[in-house]
């Protein structure tokens, strides 16, 4: 699935104070900068607050946000269980 | 009616612990030491350097008159015994009168349990000046090896001292309310297991040492100081705006900054952080902060400060003071 463009926009600003060029959909968010433990918990708000879910504390893990693909991935399991 | 910090002191021992000094045996660079924390350096004590002597030198910095002293509070993760607790050793040191000392052990939310409790004492009528000391020696419980590199990189040694008073002359700073909250059910993922009665006879040795879940202790941190920070706001009727400084627990200078922005700050440079050259002094760490500001000459009468920390348990709050005036 795509997400949306603020949530885009996030990890596009985010990376870009770190000087990584635009996200690419399958860059290792993690490994290139654009986001770390502390942006995660940010970008976790933004992901609620445009795709309409709850994440759960327990699942705010890198391995649930590690590309933008994975991301999608996500997104689409927490729409369908809710 | 209030009561008022009075006076405030810090001590840092003398030696100074660089990240490039540090780097290698945690299996980190110096540059990886501070982006990741914002922390450039941190001060050890010295071999016979205990967290009682760090307290009574911070205590000595405020310049408050021992003998106005009429109760002890010291808070501490690292006591220099483990029965009794610091506070008497301090009250020794300084020849204070045969005072009441509690030691109270709520880590990184020290200052604010602490000043809770100064409050209700001198608010109460059974004490006048409350002298709250915050010291930690934890140099001596870190592992200095890559399997604790990102947490060993944290931490340093320090002490301050607050003095809660029935009376507050121009600068003083009156307490007007302390929110504390606790969730037990994270007991684990941070703190240090051993000594302990859950351990006894099946301690490993990396119980001894810091234990921390990094990303839980940042996803609760971030939510709960924010959330602390609202609570004592609309119970006091203010908003942000209303704020001129924030004090927060030096954590983690990248947590400070997330702090901020949750709150909407305005102006960052009002959040008071002293981190870069102090390391995450846990129980010291709000205190010497506040004794920074103070000493600045920045506070100007009426101005709020609101002052949030988190701690292992977890336990988080938050502190809402204001600059009295003449």
């Amino acid at each position: 699935m795509s997400l949306p463009q603020p949530v885009i926009e996030f990890l596009n600003n985010n990376a870009a104070t770190l000087g990584v060029p635009q996200v690419a959909v399958d860059l290792d968010l993690f490994k290139s900068g654009a986001l770390d433990s502390f942006a995660l918990v940010d970008f976790v708000i933004v992901l609620e607050e445009h795709c309409g879910i709850r994440v759960p504390d327990a699942e705010i893990i890198p391995a649930n946000f590690r590309t933008i693909e994975d991301i999608g991935r996500y997104v689409s399991s927490r729409r369908l269980e809710s | 009616m209030n009561s008022f910090i009075t006076a405030t002191g810090s001590y840092l021992p003398a030696r100074v612990v660089s990240n490039e000094e540090l780097a290698a045996k945690l299996g980190l660079t110096s540059e990886q030491i501070f982006k990741s924390s914002g922390i450039k350096q941190r001060h050890w004590a010295s071999p016979g350097e205990t967290t009682s002597g760090l307290g009574v030198a911070a205590l000595r910095n405020s310049r408050v008159s021992t003998e106005e002293i009429d109760y002890l509070i010291l808070g501490t993760m690292t006591s220099d015994r483990f029965i009794p607790g610091s506070a008497p050793g301090v009250q020794a040191t300084l020849n204070l009168r045969d005072v009441p000392c509690l030691d109270i052990r709520q880590a990184c939310c020290n200052t604010l349990y602490g000043l809770q409790l100064a409050n209700a004492l001198v608010t109460c009528g059974l004490a006048t000046n409350v002298a709250v000391c915050l010291s930690e020696v934890q140099s001596a419980f870190l592992r200095l090896s890559p399997q604790a590199g990102t947490t060993s990189m944290l931490f340093g040694d320090g002490a301050a001292a607050l003095v809660v008073s029935s009376q507050g002359e121009a600068g003083a700073l009156e307490i007007v309310d302390v929110h504390l909250a606790t969730d037990g059910k994270y007991v684990d993922d941070l703190g240090i297991r051993a000594p302990g009665s859950e351990f006894n006879g099946r301690a490993e040795p990396q119980d001894y040492e810091p234990r921390m879940n990094g990303q839980s202790v940042i996803l609760q941190a971030s939510r709960r100081m924010l959330s602390a920070c609202q609570t004592i706001l609309d119970r006091n009727s203010l908003s942000i705006d209303d704020v001129s400084w924030v004090v927060p627990h030096q954590a983690n200078a990248n947590l400070l900054t997330q702090l901020a922005r949750g709150l909407k700050l305005k102006d960052v440079s009002r959040v008071v952080s002293v981190i870069e050259n102090t390391g995450n002094t846990s129980s010291a760490s709000m205190g010497i902060a506040l004794d920074t500001l103070r000493r600045s000459g920045d506070l100007k009468q009426g101005e709020f400060l609101l002052m949030p920390a988190f701690a292992a348990g977890f336990t988080w709050g938050a502190a809402l003071c204001r600059v009295t005036g003449i």
